[in-house]
């Protein structure tokens, strides 16, 4: 490829209970190009197969058809664990992304470890330690004098906080974040939002956030994706971007999917 | 009534062995392994067989080992051709299910090590006697304990260094989140697979004492291991805390000394011999429930 492309992904499909009477079309097709340094936002109702294409760049979810290339490099078969070596996520369950029964060093200590062999060496190095306590004071949430305690202890927004330091202190070449915010109070939610702009922006991670919240999806990044039924059904760029507003967001959805789009869930966010 | 403590101390930190093992498996990795019914004899046949053929006991004690944590690692091998795709980490069915099929088949392994159901080890060589004429004492009552906790606090330290390294802590986590750890890119089967070979290689180490202390192996003395094994871990737990790994490591061994104590007494009570399995499954019963209802009366 001549262009540097930080995610490439060509006709991903995923059928789940193929050929029953079950069978869901979760993903129908979806070609997509990020850029190195993109921030895109993707949005879509229910069911419109935005995590299922989060699961199927991140290895969660098998493809059925499709292949996705990172950096250039070919993906599509490694496992889950292999992507992860330059894949980072955060999940929407704030107790997803840290080990409940173990420290706060612990876990970060883990995180630092992405993508290298782990062997004998002190799981949580003193060196580390500076690191970690710099770290965890700008999520300013108290947590750089709570080292030693366990992850069970804290809310679910210093989880989610420590869930989003973890999926970026080895600086991955791709950032998932899956609705990272939709489980918290809108107050926290709003933090940790400032917090994920913030380490993207500082680290120039590109990212693909999936969201409910539409307010969201304008404020945050330079591109918004729009999925209906497994398909991309509206892709804006930065400059248009800009000038989109919630109105007009649902006015385009109506023309592009000529049906009515289920805004109670995401507009009441 | 001294005789009741100290073997009950001998038993329980020949057995806290296992209990190590098992407290690996069913809490740290969270995977109730049934494979250490037969891999505790496992341990003793494969000892009694390099003993009775002349070999060192420290060897035997050594291959004894190292073959338990084969048959572990066998566990973890079947566990993944059983469990379907990606595998849910709180599915117990196909977990169980591998322990079992190994235990089975370690059963006709055992008899077959053994050429029969069990080996005599009295009139051979063991690692108590030869510790014991280094030191030039008779290897019974408190030296035989003193030297088992040396021994003991040796393995636990050594565990418990292992379970805070790179690796260990990676252990530690495939156990209690095991989705996280894949996403920072851990691949968590091989993680578990070496954990299960770990636990059973310390399963078979306790066999291995439990045969030369008692002076034979048997193709019978698997049975309720598993039990025991929760016995220990639980009692430890309920008793001594679980404050830390390094600490709740000591709970377990504590337990299982505990629990031995509670078998003796029973004996010495007058319960038969054969009706101890049904003491001993009653006893984990109680153990288990304990902490509900100790919950219970605090919110009456």
């Amino acid at each position: 490829m001549s262009t540097p492309t930080a995610l490439l992904a060509q006709g991903l499909t995923k059928v789940f209970f193929p050929h029953t009477i079950n069978e869901v079309v979760a993903l129908n097709g979806i070609s997509l190009r990020v850029d190195p340094g993109d921030f895109i936002t993707i949005i879509g109702s229910n069911g419109s197969g935005k995590s299922t294409l989060l699961n199927a760049i991140a290895g969660t979810v098998s493809v059925t058809a499709g292949t996705v290339w990172l950096e250039g490099k070919d993906i599509t078969k490694l496992a889950e664990h292999a992507r992860a070596r330059s894949i980072g996520r955060v999940f929407q369950d704030p107790r997803a992304g840290t080990a409940p029964s173990m420290s706060i060093q612990e876990n970060l200590a883990m995180a630092y470890l992405r993508g290298r062999r782990r062997g004998l060496r002190p799981g949580v190095p003193a060196r580390l330690k500076r690191q970690m306590k710099e770290q965890l004071a700008e999520l300013d949430m108290g947590l750089e004098t709570r080292l030693t305690a366990h992850v069970n202890k804290l809310s679910g927004g210093q989880r989610q906080a420590m869930s989003l330091l973890m999926a970026t202190v080895a600086e991955p070449r791709l950032l998932l974040l899956d609705e990272h915010t939709a489980a918290l109070d809108p107050k926290v939610a709003a933090t940790i939002m400032d917090l994920t702009g913030k380490i993207v922006q500082e680290r120039g991670l590109t990212t693909l956030m999936v969201t409910h919240n539409m307010e969201i999806a304008l404020q945050w990044g330079n591109r918004l994706i729009m999925m209906h039924a497994g398909r991309i059904i509206l892709d804006v760029a930065s400059a248009q971007k800009e000038t989109l507003t919630i109105p007009g967001l649902i006015r385009k959805f109506h023309e592009v999917s000529g049906e009515t789009l289920a805004v109670d869930r995401m507009l009441l966010e | 009534m001294q005789s009741v403590v100290t073997s009950a101390l001998e038993q329980g930190l020949l057995y806290g062995f296992m209990v190590l093992g098992v407290f690996l498996t069913f809490r740290v990795l969270d995977f109730p392994d049934l494979t250490v019914d037969g891999s505790l004899p496992l341990g003793a046949a494969v000892t009694a067989l390099i003993i009775t053929s002349g070999y060192s006991p420290w060897l035997a004690t050594i291959a004894g080992t190292a073959v338990g944590l084969i048959a572990g690692l066998v566990t973890g091998g079947l566990h993944l051709l059983l469990k379907s795709g990606d595998g849910n980490s709180t599915n117990y069915g196909p977990k169980l299910l591998a322990g079992i099929l190994v235990m089975t088949a370690l059963y006709t392994t055992n008899l077959r090590i053994m050429s029969g159901s069990n080996v005599p080890l009295l009139r051979e060589p063991n690692v108590f006697d030869q510790v014991g004429g280094w030191l030039s004492v008779h290897m019974i009552g408190w030296w035989l304990i003193l030297v088992l906790v040396i021994f003991m606090l040796i393995v636990k330290y050594v565990l418990d260094w292992f379970l805070h390294t790179e690796l260990g802590l990676a252990l530690q986590a495939t156990g209690d989140n095991e989705q996280m750890l894949r996403s920072l890119g851990v691949n968590t089967n091989v993680v578990r697979v070496l954990g299960l070979g770990l636990a059973n290689a310390l399963v078979a180490l306790s066999g291995s004492l439990v045969a030369q202390y008692q002076g034979f192996a048997d193709v019978g003395m698997g049975i309720g291991t598993i039990v025991a094994g929760l016995a220990g871990v639980i009692i430890g737990e309920v008793l001594f805390g679980t404050r830390s790994i390094s600490w709740v490591l000591f709970s377990v061994i504590g337990g299982s000394i505990v629990f031995r104590l509670l078998i003796s007494i029973s004996l010495r009570l007058g319960i038969a011999p054969t009706d101890l399995k049904l003491f001993t499954a009653l006893l984990v019963v109680l153990a288990l429930s304990l902490p509900t209802v100790r919950r219970k009366v605090i919110r009456m």
